[in-house]
């Protein structure tokens, strides 16, 4: 009866991290005013999606062992991050194109290449992460190691322009008057790479 | 304030009466298929995932820094690194190692072989792998990773594990095993309500807009827009079903009379998202929890009590 009793404790301890952190997420949604909610309301969700960072901890400072020991249960047990998938609205799709300039002055077009399709499948979580991602330095960074992944198979060219844009797919009304998707540069920015740099093993 | 005694034995009754271990075989078998089919599918960029070197998507010292930040214990591929390193392996060289076990530990749990050390195994170097790769990473790795939390402390072997029957082990506690189906089951409704209440919180899950863009949004556009347009009708219908399927999966999941239904419904709906977007390990792993869960008790074998 007693182990029963611990396990039950247990089980309660980590189904409230759970239902806490799904409702950290869903408050977050509410909050960001991305729902038909009222906007008046939004206030209110901070408050309450303010509060769940409390309960998780992550209000006290980085090093501080009760946050640590509760990031690590979260992420141990799988359970740091909301089910939110695709919701409240789909959003948009981004697209990074790598523009290649020769030293002849001619330009060649390359997309990010993956292995298998699965792996291609992964990829727009590394593109929503740079969308989402407003610290320019860090942005710059990564697009700067997906152009040098790039230039590793293409290494005469001079110059590499990536350019980074959300894919607006046309609504079920628009597609039917015939319109296509269409592309809003969102960054873009221009790396060189000198061939001194080690080749790929 | 104590609970009374009788809501203390309702609650004890519910999560330990008891029941048989078909629902861990099935967990164990299809999270080790799903570990396989990862090892697989990840092979051909497996260096490129993980590489310090130049050259990778991203490295992985920029992923493990932005996901430990505020969660340094959180397992990664580097401390395999470094304590290879130590004993004088390459970089390359520990990650087909790490690669190697992973995929052993798949096959393990699909045989039942050492299934305590496999399931610890492939946890570890499951969550190492997606937390150093968390940038490439999408809900399919969250969901195995879910799974193998549960199946690492679950009561191995199952009594269709290897294990069981050339050790002859005696089968584990019912009581145990009643309890780790009834957390995966309660995880289960969660992940559910949560991601059809939010959805429901969207208006284009009301006029079948979401529903379309995530079938055109690329690289999910499996099917071209061409065709879906000719099933523009059902979009409002669908859209509005996906939202009520999930949000009311924690009521409808538990009575017999509706069990059957929701469950389908469910598996359904992750076999089409796996067909018409692509994505087979997240249909995979969302119908082995499924099943696990719920699904194994609708088949009655040998007269076994279920719950």
């Amino acid at each position: 009866m007693r182990f029963q009793r611990a396990y039950l404790i247990g089980f309660a301890l980590h189904f409230f991290l759970l239902v806490t952190v799904a409702s950290r997420d869903f408050f977050a949604v509410l909050a960001d005013g991305s729902s038909y909610l009222p906007a008046a309301l939004e206030p209110h969700w901070r408050v309450l999606e303010d509060a769940t960072f409390t309960v998780l901890g992550q209000k006290l400072p980085p090093n501080n062992p009760m946050r640590e020991t509760i990031a690590f249960y979260l992420h141990a047990a799988g359970i740091e991050a909301g089910y939110g998938y695709f919701a409240p609205n789909v959003p948009y799709s981004y697209k990074l194109v790598f523009q290649l300039t020769y030293p002849n002055g001619t330009t060649e077009y390359e997309l990010p290449t993956v292995g298998t399709p699965e792996t291609g499948m992964r990829l727009p979580t590394l593109l929503d992460f740079i969308a989402a991602n407003r610290y320019e330095p860090l942005r710059q960074l990564i697009l700067k190691m997906l152009a040098y992944s790039v230039w590793q198979h293409h290494r005469d060219a001079l110059k590499i322009r990536a350019v980074f844009g959300a894919v607006i797919t046309p609504s079920i009304a628009g597609y039917k008057r015939g319109d296509e998707p269409t592309y809003a540069v969102v960054c873009a920015y221009d790396f060189g790479f000198t061939k001194t740099e080690p080749p790929r093993p | 304030m104590k609970p009374s005694p009788r809501l203390w034995q309702q609650v004890h009754a519910w999560f330990f009466g008891g029941t048989s271990d078909r629902w861990l075989a099935a967990l164990r078998i299809g999270l080790g298929l799903q570990l396989v089919l990862y090892c697989i599918t990840s092979r051909a960029d497996w260096l490129q995932m993980f590489t310090l070197h130049p050259g990778s998507f991203v490295t992985r010292d920029l992923t493990e820094a932005l996901v430990t930040l505020g969660a340094a214990l959180v397992p990664r591929v580097s401390w395999f690194i470094s304590a290879g390193e130590f004993i004088g392996l390459s970089e390359a060289t520990i990650l087909w190692v790490v690669w190697s076990v992973l995929l052993a530990a798949g096959l393990c749990l699909v045989a039942g072989i050492f299934c305590r050390s496999a399931a610890i195994a492939a946890w570890f170097l499951h969550l190492s792998a997606i937390k150093s790769s968390a940038l490439l990473s999408y809900g399919v790795d969250n969901f195995t990773s879910i799974g193998l939390f549960y199946l690492m402390l679950s009561p191995l072997p199952d009594h269709l594990a290897l294990d069981s029957r050339w050790r002859k082990w005696p089968p584990k506690s019912a009581q145990l095993q009643s309890f780790w189906q009834r957390v995966l089951q309660l995880h289960l409704c969660v992940i559910y309500f949560f991601s059809g209440l939010t959805k429901l919180l969207g208006s284009g899950w009301w006029n079948g807009e979401s529903l379309w863009r995530a079938l055109t949004r690329p690289p999910f556009d499996m099917v071209s827009s061409e065709v879906l347009i000719h099933g523009k009708y059902l979009f409002i219908p669908l859209g509005l079903g996906i939202c009520l399927l999930e949000t009311s999966y924690p009521i409808f999941i538990w009575p017999r009379r509706t069990r059957l239904i929701w469950l389908v419904g469910i598996i359904a709906m992750h076999g089409a998202i796996a067909v018409l977007m692509g994505l087979y390990l997240f249909g995979l792993i969302m119908a082995v929890l499924n099943i696990a869960a719920f699904g194994i008790d609708l088949f009655r074998l040998h007269g076994k009590k279920v719950i």
